[in-house]
């Protein structure tokens, strides 16, 4: 169960990925202060705040991505269906394949748009019919219709819209629970970040989203529960609606309103 | 006078005087490499095309002029760069990978990265004194086109492996962070995107390394490479001599004919170099062509 957190509706069912009071520093500085969050199961969860407060940090944490900034030292628990992700005897890229990522600027892989989604999942021993999950990624990434004719083509010939639902699709054919996704419309324009939060909805039948935005109206279109990060600190957690309306914070009701951020 | 747009400026046609003397000058310092190179071009072609037969390709040595030909060290020198290629291809790109890829950022690495820095500074007849101690006497390898080759791959391996370096900088961390979420190891998505992407860079640099121990004399001689080679080596452990020790040979006797014979050799150890820089721009073309970041 989700504790009860300062705004008091917090979103309701299981938590899948949860922080106890975790803190990451880049050598001295602490981008994230002891953070406790549990995000619950098939839901989209924004995490919002100023530029620097460390959500994207927060979120890297959760798949360990973190690992590859020099001096980082990450203290406190992250979890995933409550087994700590910095445990000594897991290994990070196994949470990785586990927990999907999306980044800020659509990153396809300079190889054909087939390649893109096979890759990994022929990387890492899967055993089905490959043409099959690249079809179903794509399908389910909402991208098939406008590339079944071409999957040889390279990915970069692609839209930037449709390179990030590349991207999507990408993660999808590994069968993540999870998908966290860093700010992942903030390079593409209005019509493509539409078709991309339509999808958000589609995909949260299936996954967990978590997604880091700076944009304020999109954390309130698409998430059901948001989280509030000011430099470093979680200031508030719970229903979107509750948060973007009546914020327990007077901080949250500052930055939602847009008097600072 | 007052001017109609703004404060006078009434230095203004100085400053243009001062802009026209520095264009010329500058036009002038790049004219002069390209000058002198066409001058030391139209000598060597005066004198060298009357020797540039097909039998001077085919012929060994002789002191007869019109018999002399290029084939022992033409031979030498593909023997030479194949088996520098073999030996510092491998070894400077595994390098370079763990450098740029693996090595964390502490004292050992950074004194790594250091000593290769001086070390492609390093003057060649260093390597020359090195290869002699080390190759030719201690493993007892002899005067051999492979003390030769072992030799050219330690005064290349540098340049080799900041070539590589610098091409696997180039590469977006966008694209091994791509890799990395997506559960790859470090192999798979060095293996899969960081050497495919960055191959075309590593294959010019290699190339170019390659074209510098090609014309490189002063190890050779050290190492005691053959002037007089009346026979192509059939195997590593076998005696060579290579282009530039031939040219030398031939431009420091006395005979007229020779210094033809030597100007001959120069445009053909110029045709070989022309040939691997026009493969390097071909490779780096080609990749140009298809990927965009």
């Amino acid at each position: 169960m989700v504790e009860n957190l300062q705004s008091g509706a917090v979103p309701v069912g299981d938590a899948i990925l949860s922080c106890r009071n975790l803190t990451v520093r880049y050598g001295a500085v602490a981008a994230v202060q002891e953070v406790t969050l549990d995000i619950p199961e098939h839901q989209i969860t924004a995490i919002i705040g100023p530029s620097g407060c460390g959500k994207s940090t927060l979120l890297r944490a959760f798949n360990r991505m973190n690992d590859f900034y020099l001096n980082v030292t990450t203290e406190g628990q992250a979890l995933y269906r409550g087994e700590d992700l910095y445990a000594a005897d897991v290994d990070p890229v196994e949470v990785r394949r586990r927990i999907g990522m999306v980044f800020q600027k659509p990153n396809p892989f300079p190889k054909s748009i087939f390649q893109n989604v096979a890759w990994a999942p022929a990387i890492s021993g899967y055993r089905g019919d490959l043409k099959a999950l690249v079809e179903t990624s794509l399908r389910k990434a909402a991208l098939w219709d406008e590339v079944k004719d071409k999957l040889g083509q390279s990915g970069l010939a692609l839209s930037g819209g449709q390179q990030q639902r590349l991207c999507i699709a990408r993660a999808i054919a590994l069968e993540p629970e999870v998908i966290l996704m860093d700010e992942p419309c903030s390079a593409l324009d209005p019509a493509s970040t539409a078709r991309i939060e339509d999808l958000f909805l589609e995909l949260k039948e299936r996954y967990t989203i978590v997604i880091v935005t700076h944009n304020m109206q999109q954390a309130a279109r698409v998430s059901d529960g948001t989280a509030f990060l000011s430099r470093g600190h979680l200031i508030e957690f719970g229903v979107t609606k509750t948060i973007f309306t009546r914020p327990a914070r007077r901080e949250t009701e500052d930055y939602v309103t847009g008097k600072f951020g | 006078m007052t001017s109609p747009v703004g404060p006078s400026s009434g230095n203004l046609p100085a400053r243009r005087r001062m802009g026209a003397v520095l264009h010329v000058i500058f036009l002038a310092a790049t004219l002069a490499g390209v000058v002198l190179l066409a001058i030391l071009l139209a000598d060597v072609l005066e004198h060298g095309i009357p020797w540039l037969r097909w039998s001077f390709l085919t012929s060994f040595p002789s002191r007869f002029p019109q018999q002399a030909g290029i084939k022992a060290a033409l031979w030498g020198t593909i023997w030479l760069i194949g088996l520098t290629a073999l030996f510092s291809i491998p070894v400077g790109l595994g390098a370079a990978i763990y450098l740029e890829e693996y090595a964390r950022r502490n004292w050992f690495n950074t004194l790594i990265e250091i000593n290769i820095a001086n070390l492609a500074g390093t003057p060649s007849i260093v390597y020359g004194m090195l290869g002699l101690s080390l190759f030719v006497r201690w493993m007892a390898l002899g005067r051999s086109v492979l003390a030769g080759a072992l030799t050219m791959s330690l005064l290349i391996l540098p340049v080799t492996i900041i070539a590589s370096r610098e091409s696997l900088r180039a590469v977006p961390d966008s694209l091994r962070q791509a890799a990395f979420a997506l559960g790859a190891t470090r192999w798979q998505t060095i293996r899969a995107h960081v050497l495919p992407a960055a191959l075309p860079g590593i294959l010019t640099g290699l190339i170019l390394a390659l074209s510098r121990a090609i014309g490189e004399t002063a190890p050779l001689i050290m190492i005691g490479a053959l002037t007089y080679v009346a026979f192509t080596p059939s195997g590593p452990m076998d005696a060579f001599t290579a282009l530039p020790i031939q040219i030398f040979n031939w431009a420091s006797r006395p005979q007229r004919e020779f210094y033809g014979l030597a100007a001959a050799g120069i445009l053909v150890l110029l045709g070989v170099l022309l040939t691997m820089n026009a493969a390097a721009i071909w490779i780096r073309y080609r990749s140009q062509r298809n990927v965009r970041w």
